[in-house]
């Protein structure tokens, strides 16, 4: 039973806001806006987090208020266990990543601080918007609000050929978005039972059933923008042009959270909501899934780019996520989950490294200008090596618990697309570790000066890595929270996919009385404490 | 205390220490570190034994018991908690694993004295001694494979400790890869356990596959992996490449990890797995037979290998073979008797080596360039070649009692195993050879001047130079340091390798065939559920057998003293008649070729091909190409309207409104 | 008499009108064109208003007129200007609104 009462859309608008005042604000005074604002949000989390017994389910701090009535649109935001720790890892990595842009010696990142922070302000917001949204039409706007803010952070202060590379980016996104908006629209038209009223709600479009005929393209429509945003190959095109001309702070947050905006959306919104669409092409994701993981390793360590190698890496991942997801078991979902978390974790921690690694190669981030860089550096080394090992999901790491829930999932009944996926772990193991080797070892490279991390690289970095040593030691942390939910989200495709069907609508273990609401009814109610208490 | 709670201080110290070491290596002066790694190993050592005391005071069937400090992974389906589990196995690694770490930090204290990475070196080796107790201590499989990788982990930081150097980078990857594929084969056979037997604890695993028939095909599959897994480990074919690679560590490294402990998880794991693979009895045959080829593969390459710690290398996957024979064999305390033993007399081997690398100034591991250094080097002659006689199978030594017990079960196990019991006798043979080939070679002949220089007291100060490409380095952070130390002049060195070698003399005591059964007692409660407990050759067998093992140990090392000592040249000329045989064996079996050409370079070409062709053309070309194509070409149809042209809009205009007007009239009529 | 006849000789200047517009090239004549079909709109509309006897027709015309007045002056001014400024007086060289 939740605790607190956390007014969702002041929490939202917690960094939007701060960015306005900071426009207005004179020069210095954004980024230290900037960062209050996104410790307070960080804080918001991890009460809520405090607030999630184990084993709890449904949704909480719900605000509902009906916003386009004529349209059948609500303003609808819920927090549950699904979105939890996506949240969380948002507000924890806009924390780390306003750190670094906000301490950065001087130079192009430095030019108009309070316009910078706005757009990262605007940005958080939001992402928090997209995984709040408990209605559809609200989660395609702020799905779409996330990119405008993005085009002008790499397109203002990016590296070179930025523009080209924004541009890509937003028509890449842009076009899937499209297909998206469309496919809302024709859902929440299509599923309006006769002389029923029109409604995006989440819970109510899951509970109105499509034939499978139209469920398709819908199906494909939503699959095609989350898939641009993951990126999964083949729609991953934008990925090398926008990765090399993004400032890193920006990547670590376009890697880490806006990647997994999309695979959200599809436990979200399209296995709910279509499932017999999902079981008809769960080959089609699979193999999509499959594919990704293989392409992205084999070009991550065929590349010399430091960011390349993390971003080729992420396709990979984000492969293993759709993996998980697609399975359509419990266990595979809740993996991918636990993944989204840990690799959003990790793909940030190492885009930090990368700044930090660049600094002392004579400001190339080539691997064949780097190496030696672990003399004099053994903190820098040591911080590396960890998230290096979680990265390729060594045993003992979240990651690696991720993986192996994904991995059983798939086994139960897709078990030669586990196997193929398997060999993607030892392709993670040979370009992680030729990334850190390259970097780290051998001897110096040219222009090379090894020193140890400063305090303030230090004050981003090695929170990421506690982070990801605790949650390696105690990953139930993040598993008994968002079993519940993730397992309810996926409860009508696994039936349908004829999976033997989970210990259902048992009490959830551990969850106080009145608390647990049937899953997959999110209840509709004026703002409150949800559940059977009245409120007093 | 129960078992179970000085199981967690066994395991908590080392991790204790490599925090410690990690946290606070600017505070610790001088040698410092290298006491604070000893100490807290040989404090796991002694909680060891309490583990054993108290163990040995509950009765036989409460041997076995399980600590569980809070739920790891609790799912629907999958439920493991961070627990481990006291039984006669895992105190019986316990004390073999922290004894011998012990032994070598200890050892380390001198030998690494000046190495500019000193600190560094005593975490990772106390981390490394953690990961091993989690591994052995570990209750269920999830763990395990924790372990497992852990374990790896540290022998990659290990192998690539001197990280400057690239030949010492790249053992390092082979090694991590290679042991990924193991872990691979881990996780899909713990979800074959997971599916076929409903748990992933080991107890509740050993207890319901009871229930599964003899050879069913699931269980044999998951016994194969397991054994992919264990082979990848251990260093058995086809996964072996790497062990010889990894002699690029420091030489305590090699002792610690590449010989006494790591490499035995696989022999553990199968150990550790039997009721799984007593009912798959396929599996255990073909661990057998991998086991026995492996042993006869690496014996032969040891024959003509000319790197001292590469030989002993080979030697290591070749005795692991016997172990895997032995385990596979169901002989389960003959195989981890050999298990010990072979810790005692490989750690002083590598141990004797270090000294003899030392001597050479570390520029140097050829035994071509090695020769009569008995009368410069005394001690480490004497420590050296007890190891030797006790790897040979010496009559009475340790080696001599647990190896030749191995034969002697597979023997009598029969069928197939009989079969590899006299291959195993071959290449028993080839041991006791190539193992004094290394003495006599290295201790005896024409003293080079590195020896003649010791004998009068001098130690060779050659600049640093990596042994195996001979490029010059420095000593700096990531290479070796500045100064040598060999066993005659460090006592921290000596102690070390004495008590290894009173080990490796007198080992052999506690499993006297027919007389003492120390091992097979304590180890009982563990397999007392096995279906081959009681089916043990007679002690006049194995006296037969052991008797049959002494002889050929004997002939061996006549053999290699005629080759060595007697007639020199025979070597030579045997090398000239053989050379085909010897350029196969030298060039080991060409297994690093085959992996070359079948895995490296295709996949180093798909990297390639993905890069240029399919991100090229593909996916910039086609879909981004083709997607703003499509688009371009759209609104360049319609930008074709906007001639500019007054008239054409002009003529539009009037079009449209007739159109219009037309339509309206024919609406409306 | 019917107003057929005012109908078609409004419909024929019409036509040349238009016809006019979009075959000449100099803007003067363009022009002229222009006040030719809207003269005819004129015609057809106070033969309407004969013809149904109230003056709504002759009124709208009136105003067609002011119209055409105020648009003449606009368009001779734009052309003066093109003249001033020594560019090309004709309508196709003037395509600068070219997509």
């Amino acid at each position: 039973m939740p605790v607190l009462d956390i007014p969702l859309p002041a929490f939202m608008a917690i960094p939007f806001v701060a960015g306005l005042i900071g426009l207005a604000a004179p020069a210095r005074a954004a980024r230290w806006l900037a960062l209050a604002a996104s410790a307070g949000a960080f804080a918001y989390t991890i009460f809520m987090i405090a607030d999630f017994a184990p084993g709890g389910e449904g949704l909480r701090y719900v605000t509902d208020e009906p916003w386009i009535p004529e349209l059948g649109i609500r303003f609808s935001l819920g927090v549950d266990g699904l979105s939890l720790f996506l949240i969380s890892l948002t507000a924890l990595l806009w924390l780390a990543a306003t750190l670094a842009a906000a301490f950065r010696p001087p130079d192009r990142l430095f030019e108009r601080p309070a316009a910078f922070f706005f757009h990262m302000g605007l940005a958080e917001t939001a992402v928090l918007g997209a995984f709040l949204a408990q209605d559809l039409a609200l989660f395609v706007a702020f799905f779409d609000l996330m990119l405008v803010p993005f085009y002008f952070l790499i397109g203002q202060w990016g590296g070179r050929e930025r523009v080209a590379a924004t541009t890509k980016f937003v028509i890449y996104t842009l076009v899937g978005s499209l297909l998206m908006l469309a496919a809302a629209v024709a859902l929440g038209v299509l599923s309006t039972p006769k002389g029923g009223e029109l409604s995006f709600a989440l819970p109510e479009l899951a509970r109105r059933s499509l034939p499978e005929g139209t469920q398709i393209p819908i199906f494909l429509a939503f699959a095609a923008a989350f898939l641009v945003k993951a990126p999964a190959f083949p729609f991953h095109g934008w990925l090398p042009d926008a990765y090399r001309a993004t400032p890193l702070p920006v990547l670590a947050l376009l890697s880490a959270v806006l990647s997994k905006v999309g695979v959200y959306g599809f436990i979200r919104v399209v296995l709910p909501i279509l499932p017999d669409a999902s079981v008809a092409l769960q080959e089609l994701m699979l193999v999509i899934a499959v594919f990704s993981i293989l392409y992205g390793s084999a070009l991550a360590f065929s590349t010399d780019d430091a960011r390349l190698v993390v971003g080729y890496s992420s396709i990979a991942q984000l492969g293993f996520i759709v993996l998980g997801i697609f399975a359509l078991d419990p266990k595979g979902a809740q993996g991918a989950v636990l993944q989204m978390v840990t690799h959003g974790v990790v793909a940030a921690a190492l885009f930090l490294i990368i700044g930090v690694l660049a600094v002392r190669a004579g400001g190339s981030e080539s691997l064949a200008r780097m190496g030696g860089l672990a003399m004099r550096a053994p903190v820098l080394a040591a911080l590396f090596l960890i998230v290096s090992f979680a990265t390729l999901a060594m045993p003992g790491s979240p990651n690696f618990v991720g993986e192996l829930l994904i991995l059983f999932g798939t086994f139960e009944d897709k078990i030669v697309y586990g196997l193929v996926a398997s060999v993607g772990i030892v392709l993670a193991a040979v370009y992680m570790i030729r990334f850190f080797q390259a970097a780290m070892h051998h001897r110096a490279g040219p222009e090379v000066a090894s020193r140890e991390m400063g305090r303030v690289d230090m004050a981003g970095i090695a929170p990421l890595v506690a982070v990801v040593v605790a949650l390696g030691i105690y990953p139930q942390l993040v598993l008994a929270r968002t079993e519940g939910d993730t397992t309810a989200r996926l409860r009508e495709a696994r039936q349908l996919a004829g999976g033997v069907p989970d210990t259902e609508a048992q009490p959830a273990r551990g969850v106080t009385p009145g608390g647990a609401t049937v899953p997959g009814e999110a209840p509709i109610r004026s703002p409150s404490r949800p559940g059977g208490e009245s409120v007093p | 205390m129960t078992p179970v709670s000085w199981g967690w201080v066994v395991l908590l110290l080392p991790l204790a220490g490599t925090i410690g070491i990690a946290l606070g290596w600017r505070a610790l002066p001088g040698r410092s570190a290298g006491w604070l790694g000893s100490v807290t190993v040989g404090l796991s050592f002694l909680a060891g034994i309490g583990m054993y005391l108290t163990l040995e005071e509950l009765p036989h069937e409460e041997r076995r018991l399980v600590g569980s400090a809070f739920r790891y992974i609790g799912t629907d389906t999958v439920d493991v908690d961070l627990a481990i589990l006291a039984d006669p196995l895992s105190t019986f690694m316990v004390l073999v694993v922290s004894g011998v770490s012990f032994l070598i930090h200890v050892y380390s204290v001198s030998y690494l004295g000046s190495d500019r990475g000193y600190a560094r070196f005593f975490a990772y080796l106390n981390f490394f001694v953690f990961s091993m107790l989690l591994l052995v201590l570990a209750a269920n499989f999830v763990l395990l494979i924790v372990g497992w990788a852990f374990v790896g982990a540290a022998s990659y930081l290990l192998i690539s400790f001197w990280y400057r150097r690239d030949t010492a980078t790249s053992a390092g990857i082979k090694a991590f890869v290679i042991n990924v594929i193991g872990d691979v084969a881990l996780v899909v056979a713990a979800f074959l356990i997971l599916n076929e037997l409903g748990t992933l604890d080991y107890l509740g695993a050993f207890e319901a596959v009871r229930e599964v028939p003899h050879d069913e095909g699931v269980l044999v599959a998951t016994c194969l992996l397991l054994l992919v897994g264990a082979f990848a480990k251990s260093g058995q074919i086809p996964l072996h490449t790497w062990l010889p690679d990894a002699m690029e560590g420091p030489t305590p490294v090699s002792a610690l990890i590449h010989a006494a402990t790591m490499v035995t998880a696989g022999v553990y794991l199968i150990a550790r797995c039997h009721p799984l693979f007593e009912r798959a009895p396929t599996a255990a045959a073909i661990g057998a037979v991998i086991g026995t080829l492996t042993l006869v593969f690496a014996a032969t390459v040891a024959l003509v290998a000319t790197d001292l710690k590469r030989i002993i290398a080979y030697s290591t996957i070749s005795q692991i073979g016997y172990m895997v024979l032995g385990v596979t064999a169901f002989a389960y305390s003959a195989g981890l008797f050999h298990l010990m033993t072979h810790a005692f007399f490989k750690a002083l081997l590598f141990m004797g080596a270090g000294s003899v690398v030392s001597a050479l100034g570390m520029t140097n591991e050829s035994i071509d360039r090695m020769g009569g250094f008995r009368k410069a080097m005394p001690f480490t002659f004497v420590t050296f070649t007890i190891g030797a006689a006790a790897l040979a199978s010496f009559p009475l030594l340790s080696g001599f009692f647990s190896k030749d017990e191995v034969i002697a079960y597979a023997l009598h196990r029969g069928g197939i195993y009989s079969v590899l019991g006299i291959v195993a006798y071959a290449a028993a043979l080839l041991t006791a050879f190539y193992a004094f080939r290394m003495v006599f070679r290295v201790f005896f002949g024409e003293p080079v001047p590195e020896a003649q220089q010791l004998a009068e007291g001098e130690l060779a100060h050659v600049g640093p130079r990596n042994p195996l490409t001979g490029e010059e380095e420095d000593t700096d952070v990531g290479f070796p340091g500045p100064e040598h130390h060999i066993a005659e002049h460090s006592w921290s060195m000596k102690a070390p390798m004495a008590v290894l070698a009173v080990l490796a003399v007198v080992g052999g005591v506690v499993a006297i065939p027919g007389l003492t059964h120390g091992v097979e007692t304590f180890l009982e409660p563990t397999f007392a559920e096995s279906e081959f407990i009681a089916d043990k050759p007679a002690p006049a067998d194995q006296l037969k057998d052991l008797a049959i093992g002494g002889v050929l140990a004997l002939l061996g090392i006549a053999a290699a003293y005629l080759v060595y000592i007697r007639r020199p040249g025979l070597a030579r000329s045997a090398r000239e008649r053989l050379r085909p045989v010897h350029s196969f064996f030298a060039h080991k079996w060409y297994f690093d070729e085959l992996y070359d050409r079948a895995f490296v370079r295709p996949s180093r070409g798909l990297g390639r091909f993905g890069r240029t062709t399919v991100e090229r053309v593909l996916v910039q070309g086609a879909i981004v190409g083709g997607a703003t194509g499509v688009v371009r070409a759209g609104t360049a149809l319609a930008r074709s309207i906007q001639t500019g042209y007054l008239r054409a809009y002009a003529l539009l205009l009037l079009a449209g409104v007739c159109a219009l007007a037309l339509y309206f009239l024919i609406a409306s009529g | 008499m019917g107003i057929a006849w005012f109908v078609v000789l409004s419909a024929f200047i019409f036509c040349i009108g238009a016809a006019g517009v979009l075959t000449r090239r100099n803007p003067l004549v363009i022009l002229l064109c222009l006040e030719l079909m809207l003269n005819a709109g004129n015609l057809a509309l106070i033969a309407f208003a004969r013809a149904s006897g109230n003056g709504d027709g002759q009124v709208f015309a009136l105003i067609v007129m002011v119209v055409a007045a105020c648009e003449v002056v606009i368009g001779l001014g734009l052309i003066v200007a093109m003249y001033r400024r020594k560019l090309p007086i004709d309508a196709d060289q003037m395509s600068e609104l070219r997509g």
